[in-house]
């Protein structure tokens, strides 16, 4: 292998969209045929010789004394160990006690259900009445409520003064789980010795090397963390987790390949979730919309964890405010990250009252939130997307603009429809963290290899799609090789950093071996390397030449060409705005609430996969929908027990509830790459929220917006 | 789950036979399970609620399932006719109540599997029934814990002690229809009205949702109108999420129209009572012309009259409005 000179041949820029051959245009992923047929191997289904299964008993209770006795189990046929994972007592309900290692799956099964548990309760909180009650037991030592955090501008008084509507309401939110289909774990291939492999479900190829090799007591040089596919994480698999330790540690016991993968119930509870939020506003607008004074108490509800709260008035400007926020504790699992932290929870309830206080005072709802988003140039982006979101969903042609439509069956109306709106914000930059191999032998192939998982964004076809732009060559002609701790180090996918942080170090890597193979033909030849550029299908052209991709690359030394990839700054940027409506149609009779659209805009500098990056914001409505509508965690605040750890009474949304979807890519302003897979999950929930209460009037403040509250809310107008 | 012997009879003697043990006699006792399509009990027996030692395959069994011409132009169901099998039998008359029921069922993965007697005599989904840690009046507790708890999805009518609503879809319709149930045990075969299976928890065994005994095998169901051909019938399903969940609250309403007037009706209410729910004053306030304004006076009158003893718990009192709308919406889709 010779290593070329790794210097660029020009300055590093995206092409021209009339010069983009792969990029810029629609690509389905490259796995997908693999994924659709069930080849596509994810951690869940790694099978090895000699394989044992473990599983967890958790605890039933949220706070418990526990006590154990593992005779029945251990006597289970097919039952190689039983361990207890906890001390003497649990914090939070459903974490695990204990694990029960098995010869098959089945047979863990009945040796976790044979474990004889002897849970003695103790004082525990499981709601924020529960954790703010003057007697509520300490669930943290240093207290129930977390730190406060309290922003403020301007003078609240003289904004109330000045305000002609005010309007007083508490909106909360539930907590969600993240309900990836891939539950959380990891098949820990170690069979004695002084090496190992891991295949593991993390949204990060290389936390995979963070713990494992102490718990497995190997250098790290030896141990090889694999994410070839992973069944979504959506921001509750940065780390290994409980799961990741206790499997490591039965191998290391064992010497035996470890398969621990939470079953469903556990992955309900102990893996995580989207902290709930309540929040309290209290705000003033003048009659010309604008909002003259706001002040929004709110309580984060991350369990053991702090929650997170993007604040208020989020993306609005309002002169007079004061935003305070804390987190209150429970005795349940911690929040973790979950797409866009935060700042659906500040949405819901920044939107949900700008709809309130234009009710108030007669003012059209895209009217009056174009009064208060700020005004400056840099966002003057909002109200561009705000217009076209609203023209696409057919605001214009609405009839209830300032007031809801109507509550009553009357004249054979059942049915009634309303618009709603939502505004976001995001990030989304990349920065300095993917190493990048390029590779092209004498044969002709090209492997761009990189250790960066593929989260299911489609990672994987970006590396190959960016690569084969470079050279002409179609997309399936470039091998990628992601989803290695062997291959240069990743990025974790959070925050939306993958592809703004991948996609440079790909470019620039590929952009070096155009470079060291053009310098190679033009060696070879005797023409000038500035002459000579790549034509589409990988054919070098230029001062009277034409040198296929193949004859081209039988000019490498035996070892091949290598390049070597790493962040370049000026491909990327960071930013994302972006706008949704919403359109719903209320059963009258039923209080059902059917999502008919919904519109969303976004901008992402090059959208390098447009498809890729619809499906992004899709899968976000799909998601909000399903918030807005169904997803509800219940615990019974009595006794303290899961009611709907299941995807039966945990309803997630079905394919009758998914609306039709129009997505709008706002790549007009030519900045680099931005990821985009967080932004759109902010303001749909807002906007069905919103559209509700266009439709018939009744504003429901506590999600899930269930038929059941809407016909309540129904019956109340109809009784006023 | 436990291992547990599986027995596939090829006929109802057999299988009664294989049933007819003396701890069998009795609930409390009983270990054998008959086993239909399975897309109740597997989950029962899955999350440890049901811990049978023997399993009786009733679809072997030859001519236990299919539909056949009873007297007077009704028609009769075997006890193992599949769901999917109704959904596409009736688009209109008296029936057609039945193949709507079925539609709105689970999945048509669910429905290929699942029989119509394991739909009659599948298990609450109560959230505290189906938690093993609960252990609630139903499953031998002394509380019924949805009461005083989360019971968002409990009863209002027919409730106390335990407030479970039954969860079948085809029980209201085939009631709405004058169904009979035929039950075959070791000694013979006695039928009797399916409004007479079905019990309250406060008139039997609490444990319960009919009278069915554990070494019994129900055989078929058997509608019992008087001239079908005059009979016309609809299912309306409310469930929170469209597709694959259970009724919030349904109506089956089935009319017997004469002459261009209604001269009889059921009406039989899902999701709301720990049985299908007839109401029979309501009906009676439906009978007379099928003039639309008189129509629409009466059957509000005939709603208000159906929930008339309602007693919502704390978090389910939308089932009032909801019931009494989807009562009138099924009378004007009816009568349309
Ligand atoms: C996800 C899901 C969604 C569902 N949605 C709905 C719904 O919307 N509406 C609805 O009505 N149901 C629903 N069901 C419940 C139910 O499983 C099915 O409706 C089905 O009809 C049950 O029939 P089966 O033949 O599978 O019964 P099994 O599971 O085999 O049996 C159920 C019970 O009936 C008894 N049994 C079965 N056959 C006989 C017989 N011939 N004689 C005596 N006893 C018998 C069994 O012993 C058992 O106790 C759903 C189930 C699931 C899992």
């Amino acid at each position: 292998m010779s290593t070329t000179p790794q210097q660029n041949a020009d300055e590093l820029a995206w092409p021209a969209p009339e010069k983009r051959r792969s990029i810029g245009k629609d690509t389905r992923r490259i796995d997908g045929p693999a994924k659709v047929t069930g080849m596509a191997r994810y951690s869940h289904d790694v099978r090895l010789p000699g394989m044992v299964y473990a599983r967890f008993v958790t605890c039933a209770l949220p706070a418990a004394a526990i006590e154990l006795d593992l005779t029945a189990a251990l006597a289970v046929p097919g039952v190689v160990e039983v361990v207890r994972v906890v001390g003497d007592s649990t914090l939070y309900l459903g974490q695990p006690i204990a694990a029960v290692t098995a010869e098959t799956p089945e047979a863990a099964a009945e040796g976790a259900r044979a474990v004889a548990v002897t849970l003695t309760e103790l004082p525990w909180a499981v709601t924020a009445e529960q954790s703010l009650a003057p007697d509520a037991p300490k669930v943290n030592p240093r207290g129930n409520i977390g730190r406060e955090r309290t922003q403020e501008e301007g003078d609240i008084e003289a904004g109330f003064a000045a305000s002609d509507a005010i309007v007083e309401a508490t909106y909360t939110i539930p907590i969600q789980h993240h309900s990836c289909l891939e539950t959380h774990g990891m098949v820990v291939d170690y069979r004695g010795g002084d090496s190992a492999v891991i295949h593991g479900s993390v949204q990060g190829t290389f936390a995979l090397l963070d713990g494992p090799p102490d718990s497995l007591g190997l250098d790290a040089s030896m141990v090889e963390g694999d994410v070839q596919h992973m069944g979504g994480g959506f921001g509750s698999k940065f780390g290994i987790g409980i799961e990741g330790k206790i499997a490591c540690e039965i191998a290391k016991r064992l010497g035996r390949p470890v398969h621990l993968m939470m079953d469903r119930e556990t992955e309900f509870h102990a893996s995580g979730n989207r902290s709930g939020n309540s929040v309290t506003i209290k705000a003033g607008a003048s009659k010309d919309g604008v909002i003259q004074a706001l002040v929004a108490d709110s309580n984060k509800l991350g369990g053991l964890s702090g929650g997170s709260y993007a604040g208020l008035p989020y993306v609005y400007s309002v002169a007079n405010f004061s935003s305070t926020s804390r987190s209150v504790y429970t005795n349940t699992d911690g929040n973790r990250a979950f797409r866009a932290p935060g700042h659906p929870q500040a949405s819901f309830g920044m939107e949900s009252l700008i709809d309130e206080l234009a009710y108030a005072i007669g003012k059209d709802l895209v009217e009056m939130r174009l009064a208060n988003l700020p005004d400056d140039e840099q966002h003057s982006v909002w109200r561009r997307q705000l217009r076209r979101v609203a023209d696409e969903i057919g605001w214009n042609e609405h009839p209830y603009k300032s007031a809801p439509g109507p509550h009553k069956v009357e004249g054979g109306r059942e049915y009634v429809e309303g618009i709603g709106f939502g505004i976001s914000v995001w990030g989304g930059g990349g920065y300095p963290s993917c190493e990048v191999e390029a590779r092209v032998d004498r044969e002709g192939s090209l492997i761009v290899s990189v250790g960066v998982q593929d989260l299911g964004t489609g990672s994987r076809t970006l590396v190959a799609m960016v690569a084969a732009d470079e050279f002409g060559l179609e997309v399936h002609q470039v091998t990628a090789r992601i989803g290695n701790t062997r291959f240069g180090n990743g990025v974790m996918s959070g925050g939306s950093v993958t592809t703004a942080s991948l996609a440079p170090a790909v470019k620039d890597a590929s952009n070096k071996m155009r470079a060291a193979l053009i310098a190679l033909v033009a060696t070879n030849t005797g023409k000038d390397a500035s002459a000579l550029s790549f034509a589409d299908g990988g054919v070098i052209v230029g001062d009277g030449l034409r040198v296929s991709w193949r004859d081209a690359c039988a000019l490498c030394p035996a070892g091949g060409l290598t390049t070597h990839g790493v962040f370049q700054k000026a491909l990327q940027s960071s930013g994302v705005h972006g706008a949704q409506a919403a359109r719903v149609r209320i059963d009258l009779v039923t209080g059902e609430v059917k999502v008919l659209k919904m519109v969303a805009i976004h901008d992402m500098g090059i959208a390098l996969n447009p498809m890729a990056v619809r499906s992004q914001i899709q899968g976000a409505m799909v998601q909000a929908v399903s918030y807005a509508l169904f997803e509800e965690r219940l615990i019974d605040a009595d006794l303290g027990i899961a009611l709907n750890p299941n995807f039966e009474s945990y309803r997630l949304a079905n394919v009758h509830s998914i609306p039709e979807m129009t997505v709008i890519i706002d790549d007009e302003d030519g900045r680099g790459v931005i990821g985009i897979g967080e932004p759109p999950a902010i303001p749909g929930i807002g906007a069905i929220a919103g559209a509700i209460q266009n439709a018939c009037g009744v504003r429901v403040r506590d999600m899930p917006l269930s038929p059941t509250k809407i016909l309540i809310g129904l019956e109340e107008l109809r009784r006023s | 789950m436990k291992d547990f012997e599986y027995i596939q009879p090829e006929t109802v003697e057999a299988a009664t036979a294989a049933l007819a043990t003396k701890e069998n006699a009795d609930w409390a006792t009983a270990k054998a399970r008959v086993f239909g399509g399975g897309q109740d009990l597997l989950g029962e027996m899955k999350t440890g609620l049901e811990e049978p030692s023997a399993l009786v395959n009733v679809k072997w069994i030859q001519g236990l399932g299919g539909v056949t011409q009873a007297d007077g132009g009704n028609l009769k169901f075997g006890a193992t006719t599949k769901l999917r099998a109704l959904e596409g039998l009736f688009s209109s008359g008296a029936f057609q109540v039945l193949s709507e029921a079925a539609k709105t069922i689970g999945s048509p993965q669910i429905r290929t599997q699942a029989t119509l007697a394991g739909n009659l005599c599948q298990r609450p989904r109560c959230l505290y029934y189906r938690r093993p840690e609960a252990k609630c009046l139903k499953k031998g507790g002394d509380e019924c814990f949805a009461y005083g708890g989360y019971n968002k999805f409990n009863a209002i009518l027919g409730g106390g002690p335990s407030y479970i609503v039954h969860p079948s879809d085809m029980g209201p319709a085939l009631m709405a229809l004058d169904a009979q149930i035929e039950i075959s045990d070791s000694k013979g075969t006695t039928e009797m009205a399916l409004d007479d299976f079905f019990t309250l928890p406060s008139d039997g065994d609490v444990t319960r949702e009919n009278v069915l005994r554990p070494d019994q095998v129900v055989i078929s169901l058997r509608t019992g109108l008087d001239t079908p051909s005059e009979w016309r019938s609809t299912y309306l399903k409310f469930q929170e999420r469209d597709g694959f969940d259970f009724a919030l609250s349904a109506v089956a309403l089935s009319l017997r129209v004469q002459n261009g007037a209604i001269t009889d009706a059921r009406i039989v209410l899902g999701g709301v009572a720990p049985r299908p729910w007839r109401c029979r004053e309501a009906e009676q306030l439906l009978l007379g012309s099928m003039e639309a304004a008189s129509l629409a006076k009466r059957g509000a009158a005939a709603a208000d009259a159906a929930l008339l003893g309602a007693e919502p718990l704390e978090h389910n009192a939308y089932k009032v409005p909801l019931t009494k709308g989807l009562l009138q919406r099924a009378l004007r889709q009816l009568t349309a």
